[in-house]
């Protein structure tokens, strides 16, 4: 079984909620407004080039629209099915993990 | 540049633009760079840790995520130049090592020629001031003038501010500090009274002397040197006004000189100054006869040509009007060359010698780092691939070898201000104002200069090369026997050759120093001064006649004869190689022409001079203890004398007028008393008891044992005739000797250094360039042998090959060295400046050297299995 960090697994997660535009800088930008941490563009890009090597993450390069860019292209990012077996095979286990903690886990309620 | 850089780089600017329409362009600004080093910091965390856990870094990817963010790219070459620097480290270290050795060379010997060749001398406007010296030839009499000269000067000659001078021969005068402790002699000298105004020093304490001082020849004034008020008188800051006693009579220090200006090693670096009194310029001084030592500053408007041609006219004028005036005449030079004499072409050899070995240093990492850059090839090709202009990776390139320099010099700064420490805080070099040398701000700048400019020149090659990757060959592995690998070993060899005939040419020079050293160390300087040890006494007592005068010195003599040890005393007025002075002194019934009177280096000495000193007696016989002060005056004579004034007759018998007529009773063998390399001339002995014309006596000490066990005897038994009497002032006669060839030795060794430190490089060079072709040419070794040659014959093929680089290298150093040594004829004693045994001996060495080096290469080589070698392809 592939080992997958917490941060990898956020990234993993991210690329699949951007279905429609999965780039670097969307992922960034939701990991910093909904997982609540402040993202450096150097821990995304190791940890993107990490998933890459474990072969969950794959990407291809596309020219971009955006001015800004300066041409400059950008990366289509996308889960491979590693990644999805892998995403699934840990959310399979939190949950595990969570079941009939609700009392715990629900301190808020 | 790579595509998942780019898009980086894109990802970073579409937010700064985002950002900077949020919230302005500043702010989007620093958070840009902000982004842009922590990204940097990023990545070579990822590096580093990479190298930790041991996984392969993706250098492309790191890399260009730096290239991505820094426009102007300079940060990372450095870590990019770091990083391959880093890599090797066992080349860091050696080239490291190697320039700071070679930036060490040339920064001590900078520093140490700096204050006599570079540096302002410690004088107000020194382009103004001029020596002028008297036109004789021979010893300091002959170039020193009467002081009627420099009244008449100072009163004719308008190309002067003003004209000054000093006693040049204040060794002879002796100055006793009575006051605590064991009574002292102090080595003071005689000025004008407008020394130091015309010098243009301003004193540290105190002024300077007034002209009705300077009339004065009693010592009433005196102003201390900067050491000895720190000395002797613990920087006291109140010195100034008080009184001091001199030979037993007050003498009142009215000031105190600036620790810039040390007159001894100034002037007279053999000698010690510890302070300066006046020397009156009347006619009682001009009837001492040449005495002043002459210093002028220019008028504004005068040059020294204008000087010299204005004091012809005037001695011309003064010898009409006086045609019985002797001792006339002047030859102006400026006062830098007077000072730093025949030092001036040494220091300049030793520099030329320490700019040769930095060269080889150069050389040597040039041709180290363009294997390295072959190596690197497929390196730079990737990159340039990728888009990296050729002039950035010539920049990069050229960044490694400056660090490389940098570190260097670091290295060098250390050793150079170790080296310029020991050199300056030496008494054993008589150098001018060796002990000013130090590595300061000029000596810095210098080496930051050498540092830069070696860097460049060190990169310059390799860079080319590595930037001119040929593509498809550099992909394809190191160009084996592509054009490129023969153009870069012709360019590799080149280097070596280069360094061998540099190399050879130092050896050469250093042969020829070495050699002139040895023969003046073998010269028979006429006396034997090992286990001997010379005694500077002098006393301030009144004595009723010349008699007692004798008598009293002769007690001393007496009582040192009976200290335990002492084998034998004797005494003189001036041991050799110590002042210089010429008596002119005729035979009488001869007529000499204006000047041709013969000069005498006159010693005055007691009846056990000749022998305790070594020297024989040829003919005739000792002074005796019969030679009084009335009875018949006698000399012994030297047989250079001898054989000049009375050839083919005996010298025994004659006579000779020193104002008395003396009668020669013996002729002694000839002693070098100016310097090991000068002929003795004319020599002529007095005896004391026949004397009373001397002002210090040395007592010359001859004893089996070490100075230090009989210097408290010696003292005690010297104060026990006379409490007063200073005994510090104490030389073995060996030390005088070895300070008299100590710039000799100095230029010596550090050349000798030099030479060395080439010898060595250039061997390495020969190596390292050796085991580059055997190793880039494994395939082709492998080949030969497949197809059976044997191990015996590649050795051969590489042993010839080092022979051949050397010996080029030898061939082409023959001009240089022949060039060379023409340069350094006058530093040279006994020996031919193109002397062809001490060429054929270096060529010999280097040869020899080169062989053993390629030993080595040559060995493996021919241990190259022919199977691993075409599998290696």
């Amino acid at each position: 079984m592939l080992k997958i960090g917490e941060f990898e697994l956020l990234v993993l997660l991210s690329i699949l909620r951007q279905s429609k535009q999965p780039y670097a800088n969307k992922v960034r930008e939701d990991l910093e407004e909904n997982a609540n941490r402040t993202v450096t563009r150097g821990a995304l890009y190791r940890t993107l080039d990490r998933l890459e090597k474990k072969g969950l993450v794959s990407w291809e390069l596309e020219a971009s629209q955006i001015p800004e860019r300066g041409g400059h292209p950008t990366r289509r990012l996308k889960i491979t099915q590693t990644g999805l077996a892998a995403a699934q095979q840990q959310q399979s286990i939190l949950l595990r993990f969570f079941d009939g903690l609700d009392s715990v886990a629900g301190s808020d309620r | 540049m790579d595509p998942s850089g780019s898009a980086i780089l894109g990802d970073l600017l579409e937010d700064f633009y985002a950002l900077a329409n949020r919230e302005g362009s500043a702010e989007a600004r620093g958070w840009y760079w902000r982004q842009a080093t922590a990204l940097i910091a990023s990545a070579l965390y990822q590096r580093v840790q990479s190298r930790i856990t041991g996984a392969v870094p993706k250098t492309s990817e790191v890399g260009t995520m730096i290239e991505a963010i820094t426009p102007r790219g300079l940060i990372q070459d450095a870590a990019y130049a770091f990083n391959a620097v880093r890599k090797d480290l066992g080349l860091v270290v050696f080239a490291t090592l190697i320039i700071g050795i070679g930036v060490g060379a040339t920064t001590a010997v900078f520093s140490v020629m700096s204050p006599l060749l570079v540096k302002p001398l410690p004088f107000e406007d020194e382009s103004r001031l001029v020596w002028i010296a008297n036109d004789g030839d021979g010893g300091r009499s002959a170039v020193t003038s009467r002081s009627s000269n420099l009244r008449d000067f100072r009163k004719l000659a308008t190309s002067f501010e003003g004209l000054t001078g000093y006693d040049a021969f204040f060794e002879q005068r002796s100055y006793t500090l009575l006051g605590d402790g064991a009574p002292e002699r102090l080595a003071g000298v005689g000025v004008a009274h407008n020394f130091l105004d015309v010098l243009g020093i301003e004193p540290f304490k105190g002024r300077s002397f007034t002209e009705q001082e300077g009339a004065l020849w009693n010592h009433s004034t005196i102003i201390l040197s900067h050491a000895l008020w720190r000395q002797r008188f613990a920087a006291d800051e109140n010195i100034v006004g008080q009184s001091i006693t001199l030979n037993g009579a007050p003498s009142t220090v009215i000031g105190v000189l600036p620790s810039s200006f040390d007159f001894s090693s100034t002037f007279t670096p053999n000698s010690r100054v510890d302070l300066l009194t006046t020397f009156p310029i009347n006619d009682d001084s001009d009837q001492w006869g040449n005495t002043l030592a002459m210093i002028g500053r220019l008028a504004p408007d005068a040059t020294v040509a204008n000087a010299q041609a204005e004091l012809e006219t005037v001695i011309e004028n003064l010898e009409q009007a006086e045609p019985d005036r002797w001792g006339l005449g002047a030859v102006v030079t400026p006062i830098r060359q007077q000072i730093s004499g025949s030092h001036r072409q040494a220091l300049l050899l030793l520099f030329g010698a320490s700019a040769a070995v930095m060269l080889i240093v150069c050389v040597n990492l040039s041709s180290l780092l363009l294997s390295k850059g072959l190596n690197r090839r497929k390196e730079m090709f990737l990159r340039s691939a990728l888009g990296a202009p050729r002039g950035r990776l010539l920049r990069q390139m050229l960044i490694e070898s400056l660090l490389l320099a940098s570190a260097g010099a670091l290295v060098g700064v250390g050793l150079a201000t170790f080296i310029t420490r020991s050199i300056a805080s030496s008494t054993a070099i008589t150098i001018p104002l060796l002990s000013g040398a130090r590595v300061d701000g000029q000596a810095l700048l210098f080496t930051c200069l050498v540092a830069l400019v070696s860097g460049l020149a060190v990169g310059m090659l390799p860079a080319f090369q590595a930037s001119m990757a040929g593509g498809s060959t550099a992909l394809r592995g190191a160009g084996r026997t592509s054009s490129t690998g023969k153009r870069s070993r012709w360019l590799r060899e080149t280097l070596v050759i280069t360094e061998v005939a540099l190399a050879c040419a130092l050896l050469v020079v250093g042969g020829l120093l070495l050699q002139s050293f040895t023969k003046v160390l073998d010269v028979d300087l006429g006396f034997e001064p090992s286990e001997t040890a010379a005694w500077l006494i002098s006393t301030d007592r009144n004595f009723d006649d010349d008699q007692a005068r004798i008598n009293f010195y002769q007690e001393i003599q007496e009582t040192v004869s009976a200290v335990p040890g002492v084998t034998a005393v004797a005494m003189t007025d001036a041991i050799p190689l110590g002042i210089n002075r010429q008596w002119g002194i005729g035979v009488p019934g001869r007529i000499y022409d204006d000047g041709e009177t013969p000069s005498f280096y006159p010693h005055i000495v007691d009846r056990n001079y000749l022998e305790t000193m070594g020297i024989p007696i040829l003919s005739g016989r000792n002074f005796s203890t019969a030679d009084l002060l009335d009875t018949q005056r006698v000399t012994i004579i030297n047989e250079s004398a001898a054989k000049e004034l009375f050839p083919g007759e005996s010298a025994v018998g004659q006579a000779l007028n020193t104002g008395d007529e003396v009668r020669i009773i013996g002729v002694v063998a000839d002693v070098r008393h100016v310097g090991a390399e000068k002929e003795s001339g004319k020599e002529l002995y007095l005896p004391i008891s026949q004397s009373g014309n001397f002002n210090t006596l040395d007592l010359v000490v001859r004893s089996d044992l070490p100075l230090e066990a009989i210097q408290g005897p010696v003292a005690a038994a010297i104060r026990s005739i006379d409490p007063n009497m200073p005994t510090n002032d104490v030389r073995a006669l060996d030390a005088v000797v070895g300070r008299s060839t100590s710039p000799r030795r100095f230029t010596l060794w550090l050349l000798a250094a030099f030479a060395a430190t080439a010898l060595l490089l250039a061997a390495l060079g020969i190596y390292g360039v050796l085991s580059y072709t055997v190793s880039e040419r494994t395939h082709e070794i492998g080949i030969r042998m497949a197809l059976g040659e044997s191990n015996s014959s590649i050795r051969r093929r590489v042993l010839g090959r080092t022979l051949l680089l050397a010996g080029a290298g030898v061939a082409a150093s023959a001009a240089l060295s022949f060039g060379v040594s023409k340069v350094i004829g006058s530093l040279l004693f006994g020996i031919d400046a193109q002397d062809p045994a001490t060429f054929g001996a270096v060529a010999v060495l280097l040869l020899t050297v080169a062989a053993l080096a390629g030993l080595v290469p040559a060995w493996r080589a021919s241990k190259t299995s022919a199977s691993i070698a075409l599998r290696g392809s």
